[in-house]
């Protein structure tokens, strides 16, 4: 049993109700994740070949601009190899109602402005990108 | 609150914890520590998930990834093949019985999909000991919008509008019950959380206090208001310490933020909560019992009238409901009542928990609507029989409920078909028993519970299940009359007429639904002495499989009264006279290999006469 | 002051009566055992069943305990109230068969067969020597212990108690212990040395409609019919 004794270091502030509201949506949006939910999902490839070339990094980068950006609402998720081992480090960006989008060829700046452009703006960033299409994401 | 990109969702409900989830969930962080993994893997550890057959349970979202029976050896690989390589473990997977294949996904898997969560909506996503993660799923917003924007009368109307009835077992409309408090005009009035729950294999209560305890206490801040109260109880039985646990931990945050106690929200309503353990027995469940129990006194039943709505705790005005009933109010004040009854049937409306127990593939807990057929509870949910069974019978109810057969196996689940069919709703507690299950066997073994958990005040309930009790006893040992099986309804129904509390009143139904369903199991028992089961053990007896026996001497070994004759290489032979019927034999024998099951060489036949 | 009906009578009770109250006020006989009038009523030996309400929905409560309200049907001798007071008679007398007052109600009810394992206690746990020791003596030194089929009577930790003062109300109103019958005939569990006769006119009637309160144990209505 957990039996962690629980005493407030700080007094909470005791809540009036639009606090309640504020509370709900910022937890929401980081607690979204527990449905599998979100406005869209970023996977990195992380298969053996993945991480030999570098996907580590991409996966760090990414979490860290999607922090500096503000973005909560999406999930950032790692799969198995694509297949694709020679273009490797590689992402697929998914937007809700729109078909994923395979990047090719990562780096850190690329991912980057990857997140600038395609998940914040909604806008592909063709020149990175490999093939717009369904793959089944497992 | 930080951002991750992973959440490792921990079962933490007591079964989980029987086997060991807490020090999973502590590999887990050590491991996703030792990986460098900290900043994007969360590891939280959740209230029941509700498949307990497969506990230790671990979600992972957001991918809705379910790996089940884990141990504390399994961690390493998971951490480094799933959240690392981003390749799911396909051998912790869950693999339904007689397939071959793994279901990666939890809403894929039969057991979820046809679950309707209401009431569990939190369980095995939220962490109960974080009141911000019960907010972030609207939590205390219908609280809120109770205490600003509506008046008594419009919440109970709300409430009596959705149908909700007491989800206890007695199934009273609980609009109806709030409504005779409120009017009651004697002051101060009560509130009090029944969660002493004694039925055997019954978990729902304690499954909901464990996961997600802030929906009670919000419901019972909204019916506060509705009724003028400004105490409440939450009685939790001795033998739930994690419920307990959990329930102080909740309460103590809920008034750090404000929403419980003195001026909530801020919004002048003052309303407190204590906790009180119970003492052990299975009549303090019993509304005037439980409050007895409360007051600092034995728990014996009174007579009602006058009800505890008029007359409860210390004689004030008081309402008492079940932990389930008051974590549906608040879903019902945020979404409407119109919502609530749209689910369920005509007379019962919304969903119910129920506990699958028993001969079962598929054992946890379930909440589905109202009107669902066991048929589709037994086999869709539950995955049917194991080890390729036929059902037999399946408990309704608890001790207080019946047996209901195959026949009965497209009967909607509701209060009123459940009655009329010799049932009943009870607290939710099923059953479900296969071809091996004894039915006179089952019928003395809730007698045997309930005559031990009789408070003994009324003749009838006191002596009525002793004497039900010992003669179903001598049934099962081969010594029935010809005058039993009369004799038997004859008292059961004395004691259903006679007796002045819910315990007495419903202690013939083990009896009673059993006979009317099963009574040539009852005639065989007594007129040919036997038993058809193999359960009743004066009328079985072990013996050796000649053709099968290879004479390895181990049930010979085994055997603690050293009944077994035989030498190596030789068929054994069992001495009738010496044998204890322990079955020590028949399990060594079926493993006889170490980690191999095989065909066993003992078989339990009907004993010669 | 409460109306209702009391076997197709209008009875009026006064406020805080019960059903028992009111029977008795109008002279109308119900058989009790745990009752007392000195005594807060206990409901425990179930043998004041009465049948309330109008079927089908009726139900079986105690006289002594359940308050007479506004409008309430009571019926106090139907067939249904008939036969579970013998089984409770019945298994009281299975407990306790040495009890001359349980031996009387026995061939008062028409309880003629003894059907469950004799056990030979003295004690039927009808709570009234622990009320007379609290209620009336104010010393408060017995009590129940256990639940169930375990319940026994006695004092705290049984031993020897400050509180009692050997004053005998608990044996004073035992039924019991005080007063014990002669000894059954040795071939039968029930002593035959009092009358029993069945009351006759159930097999006209679903209820015993005697106004003479005999229960029907004259016999003048068969002995009217057979004319």
């Amino acid at each position: 049993m957990t039996g962690k004794k629980r005493t407030p270091k700080v007094k909470q502030k005791k809540l009036k109700i639009q606090d309640l509201a504020k509370i709900r949506d910022k937890a929401r949006a980081i607690m979204t994740i527990r449905d599998g939910e979100g406005r869209g999902r970023v996977t990195v490839h992380m298969g053996t070949c993945g991480i030999a070339a570098g996907a580590r990094e991409i996966m760090d980068a990414l979490l860290d601009q999607l922090s500096k950006s503000r973005v909560k609402d999406m999930i950032v998720t790692t799969s198995g190899c694509a297949g694709f081992c020679r273009r490797e480090p590689m992402a697929t960006v998914e937007l809700k109602g729109q078909p994923p989008v395979k990047y090719i060829d990562l780096t850190p700046a690329k991912i980057r402005k990857i997140v600038e452009k395609h998940v914040l703006g909604g806008h592909i960033v063709a020149e990175f990108a490999l093939a717009i299409g369904s793959e089944t994401i497992y | 609150m930080k951002k991750y990109r992973t959440h490792l969702l921990v079962c933490a409900g007591t079964g989980c914890v029987s086997c060991n989830s807490f020090k999973i969930k502590e590999a887990l962080e050590q491991e996703v520590q030792k990986r460098n993994l900290q900043n994007e893997v969360l590891v939280i550890a959740t209230g029941c998930n509700g498949f307990c057959e497969r506990g230790p349970i671990l979600l992972v979202q957001p991918e809705g990834i379910f790996y089940q029976q884990l141990k504390v050896e399994d961690v390493p690989r998971l951490v480094e093949e799933h959240l690392l390589k981003g390749r799911p473990v396909k051998k912790l997977m869950y693999i339904p019985p007689s397939e071959k294949e793994p279901i990666p996904k939890m809403k894929d898997i039969e057991f979820f999909k046809h679950q309707r969560l209401i009431v569990l909506r939190n369980r095995g996503r939220i962490d109960p000991e974080k009141v911000e993660e019960y907010i972030a799923f609207d939590g205390y917003e219908a609280m809120a919008k109770a205490l600003t924007k509506m008046t008594p009368e419009e919440i109970i109307s709300e409430i009596s509008a959705s149908g909700l009835r007491g989800r206890g077992g007695a199934g009273f409309p609980t609009g109806k019950k709030w409504d005779v408090c409120r009017k009651e005009k004697k002051t101060p009035k009560y509130l009090i959380c029944n969660g002493d729950e004694g039925d055997p294999g019954a978990f729902m209560d304690r499954s909901l206090l464990e996961a997600d305890p802030h929906a009670v206490l919000e419901g019972m801040v909204i019916g506060a208001k509705a009724i003028g109260a400004e105490k409440g109880f939450i009685y939790i039985r001795h033998e739930y310490p994690l419920a307990l646990q959990r329930m102080e931990i909740a309460i103590l945050q809920a008034k750090e933020y404000g929403l419980l106690g003195k001026n909530i929200l801020d919004t002048g309503f003052n309303f407190d909560i204590e906790v009180v353990q119970g003492a052990g027995a299975f009549v303090s469940g019993e509304e005037t019992a439980l409050i007895a129990s409360v007051e600092g006194r034995i728990a014996t039943p009174r007579q009602r009238p006058p009800y505890p709505a008029q007359k409860g705790y210390m004689g004030m005005p008081t309402v008492i409901n079940n932990v389930e009933t008051w974590g549906t109010v608040p879903n019902i004040i945020r979404r409407g009542a119109a919502w609530f009854a749209g689910l369920g049937t005509e007379t019962s409306k919304g969903t119910k928990i129920f506990s699958l127990v028993g001969k079962i593939n598929n054992t946890g807990l379930v909440e589905v609507p109202m009107g669902i057929t066991l048929r589709d509870i037994v086999y869709g949910i539950g995955g049917g029989i194991p080890d390729g069974r036929k059902f037999k019978a399946v408990q309704i109810g608890g001790p207080s409920g019946g047996c209901l057969p195959s026949s009965k196996l497209d009967l909607p689940i509701d209060y009123e078909s459940l009655t009329a069919a010799g049932s009943m709703m009870g607290s939710g507690g099923m059953i479900v028993m296969d071809e091996k299950t004894c039915m006179v066997d089952i019928a003395k073994y809730f007698l045997n519970f309930l005559r031990d958990e009789s408070c003994g005040k009324c003749v009838s309930c006191r002596e009525g299940t002793q004497r039900m009790w010992e003669i179903v006893k001598r049934i099962t040992e081969g010594k029935g009359k010809q005058s039993d099986l009369a004799l038997l309804e004859e008292l059961a129904t004395a004691t259903m007429d006679a007796s002045m509390c819910g315990l007495g009143q419903t202690a013939a139904n083990p009896v009673l639904s059993t006979l009317r369903y099963f009574k040539r199991e009852f005639e065989i028992h007594i007129k040919e002495k036997r038993c058809p089961a193999g359960v009743c053990l004066a009328l079985i007896q072990y013996e050796v499989i000649p053709d099968r026996c290879t004479g390895c001497l181990a049930c010979k070994t085994s055997c603690p009264q050293d009944a077994i004759r035989g030498t190596l290489k030789d068929v054994h032979l069992i001495d009738q006279e010496k044998c204890i019927k322990c079955g020590a034999c028949y399990e060594a024998c079926k493993f006889e290999a170490i980690e191999t099951e095989r065909d066993p060489a003992i078989r339990i036949v009907e004993r010669a006469r | 002051m409460i109306t209702f009906k009391m076997n197709n009578l209008d009875v009026t009770a006064e406020d805080g009566w019960t059903i028992l109250d009111t029977a008795r006020f109008f002279g109308l006989e119900i058989p009790t055992l745990c009752y007392n009038e000195g005594l807060t009523p206990w409901g425990g030996c179930r043998l004041c069943l009465v049948e309330i309400g109008e079927a089908p929905k009726t139900k079986l409560v105690t006289a002594c305990t359940y308050p007479a309200q506004e409008g309430l049907v009571v019926h106090t001798d139907t067939k249904r109230v008939i036969k579970t007071r013998r089984m409770m008679i019945e298994l009281m007398l299975s407990t306790a068969p040495m009890s001359k007052e349980i031996q009387d109600l026995a061939s008062k009810f028409g309880v003629t067969q003894q059907r469950f394992e004799p056990r030979n206690e003295e004690c039927v746990y009808c709570g009234l020597c622990i009320r007379m020791c609290d209620e009336q003596m104010d010393a408060r030194a017995i009590g129940f212990q256990n639940r169930g089929f375990k319940r026994k009577i006695g004092t705290p930790f049984n031993i020897q108690s400050e509180e009692c003062r050997l004053c005998g109300a608990c044996m004073y109103i035992c039924p019991a212990c005080s007063a014990r019958c002669g000894g059954p005939n040795a071939d039968t569990d029930i002593c035959n040395a009092c009358l029993t006769m069945e009351p006759t006119c159930l097999d006209e009637y679903d209820e015993l409609q005697c106004w003479m309160y005999d229960a029907g144990r004259c016999g003048t209505c068969v002995q009217e019919k057979g004319k």
